[in-house]
């Protein structure tokens, strides 16, 4: 029964990805399409080319270094393995990947008193962990071993790269979206040369769609890591044998965490758990509250 | 007539190769996770093995009334470079996380050496390996279950005389690894 839903989850995200990247891509063409039609309509197409190689080239260099830019971004740095801590913690990864059956991922380290952690890559062959040393200082041996677990299982599952692909997408979408309302500002004044029938029907097309395409992005971001956390938990345990120590981790999180981490909110879902205190409502969080995921730990 | 006779015997046909394929495909990845899983365990074995010298050299100056722990992990360590089967790869490695615990337990009754920095980091190595066993150990028992299970229920029971293969052994923890080790002062 495990078997089966975990190489479901696996083809699912695969599949998710693919679809998220066309998305991505009919976007950018449509949204050219429509500068092009507010600017110029007779080389309308120029601009469909020029926005659908450019979404293209972006959603491919993002596919090879998505992770490097969101390594970056956090200001993760390589485990010191000259330290005893860094080497411990390479050692709890290295360990629990021998227990997921996959390649041990890459060690890094974001120097931060909060707690928290996350992976990324594309697939388990080239991923990456990242923690922060608060994380790192402030857990014992079963509850780091309870973040890691949880954060290799999301590798496993290539969680890793749909939820990569998503943080570039909010991020893609977001700013095809400002271009688009930029060039309505500036192809604005040039209207009253030709016929507006079909142009002031593209133009409220095209805004519906720049307000509602990045608001429909951050939904599914939200909805589909929240899930992704409870399935992660379980798959931890499942690795470690011991709930508890995930459990405990999360209630020290809780105490702990002011959420007040330097991250954009195109990443946030990557973490373990949100790095930034969200005072929206439940529909808004990338993760389920803590103190229902400790519930459910306990419960197992 | 005679023409659909000839594709429903056809169809039968290409139905049980596929059946008999997948039986064939499915017993063989299991057997290769064992292999794999059984070779994640050795390479740890045998990076232990490796540096339990380094270990002996480092705390030997200091503790050196401790003759007898130092001759249990020379002994142990000859064990499990002998050793050549699973089961004696188990009781080999479960003899060597004894006397290494017990290394680290009398350890701790020498504060110059809780302060070596070398000291410290092969203590941290040792026990890292330590708990990467325990998970590949984990992950072979797991692997050798579900083979298991394939190979001795039916159908995988009949392919599995046909192809030759037996249920394999498990990684067995022994009742004096489950214990707390006990150290006499």
């Amino acid at each position: 029964m495990e078997k089966i839903s975990f190489h479901d989850q696996i083809a699912r995200n695969k599949r998710n990805s693919v679809f998220l990247m066309i998305f991505i891509i009919a976007f950018a063409v449509l949204l050219g399409f429509m500068i092009g039609e507010i600017y110029d309509p007779s080389i309308a197409i120029l601009f469909i080319i020029v926005a659908g190689v450019m979404g293209f080239a972006q959603i491919s260099y993002s596919y090879y270094n998505g992770d490097k830019m969101i390594l970056n971004i956090t200001h993760a740095r390589p485990a010191n393995t000259n330290d005893v801590k860094e080497k411990h913690l390479e050692n709890v990864v290295e360990g629990l990947a021998i227990a997921a059956g996959i390649k041990a991922p890459k060690v890094y380290v974001i120097d931060s008193e909060e707690m928290n952690a996350f992976a990324t890559g594309r697939a388990p062959e080239n991923s990456s962990v990242a923690i922060t040393t608060g994380l790192l200082n402030k857990l014992n041996r079963e509850e780091l071993e309870g973040v890691i677990a949880h954060e290799l299982s999301h590798v496993r599952n290539y969680d890793i790269r749909f939820a990569t692909f998503i943080a570039i997408g909010v991020g893609l979408i977001a700013i095809l979206s400002y271009m688009f309302m930029r060039s309505m500002w500036f192809g604005g004044g040039r209207h009253d040369s030709r016929d507006r029938g079909n142009g002031g029907l593209i133009i409220i097309i095209g805004l519906i769609l720049a307000i509602v395409a990045p608001i429909l992005v951050r939904l599914i971001q939200m909805a589909i890591s929240r899930q992704r956390e409870y399935l992660a938990d379980a798959s931890s345990a499942q690795l470690t044998r011991y709930p508890a120590g995930l459990a405990s981790a999360l209630a020290k999180i809780k105490t702990v965490n002011k959420g007040n981490m330097d991250v954009p909110e195109a990443i946030s879902h990557l973490f373990f758990v949100d790095p930034t205190k969200t005072y929206l409502d439940s529909l808004y969080a990338t993760h389920p509250p803590i103190e229902k995921r400790i519930e459910i730990l306990k419960s197992m | 007539m005679v023409d659909i006779i000839w594709w429903v015997i056809l169809g039968v046909i290409a139905v049980v190769a596929l059946i008999l394929a997948y039986f064939y495909n499915r017993i063989i990845v299991l057997a290769n996770r064992i292999s794999n899983a059984w070779s994640q365990i050795d390479v740890q074995l045998k990076k232990r093995t490796d540096l339990v010298p380094n270990l002996v050299e480092s705390v030997k100056g200091y503790m050196k009334h401790e003759k007898s722990v130092f001759e249990m992990v020379t002994k142990a360590r000859e064990n499990m470079m002998k050793a050549g089967t699973v089961q004696e790869k188990a009781k080999a490695n479960n003899m060597m996380t004894n006397a290494l615990k017990t290394i680290f337990a009398l350890a701790e009754n020498y504060p110059i050496l809780k302060a070596n920095e070398n000291f410290l980091m092969l203590q941290e190595e040792l026990s890292g390996i330590e708990n990467k066993i325990a998970y590949a150990r984990q992950f072979y028992n797991d692997s050798v279950l579900e083979f298991n299970n394939m190979v001795t229920t039916v159908p995988g029971v009949w392919f599995a005389n046909i192809m030759g293969k037996q249920s394999k052994p498990y990684f067995e923890v022994t009742e004096s690894e489950r214990k707390p080790v006990k150290v006499s002062f």
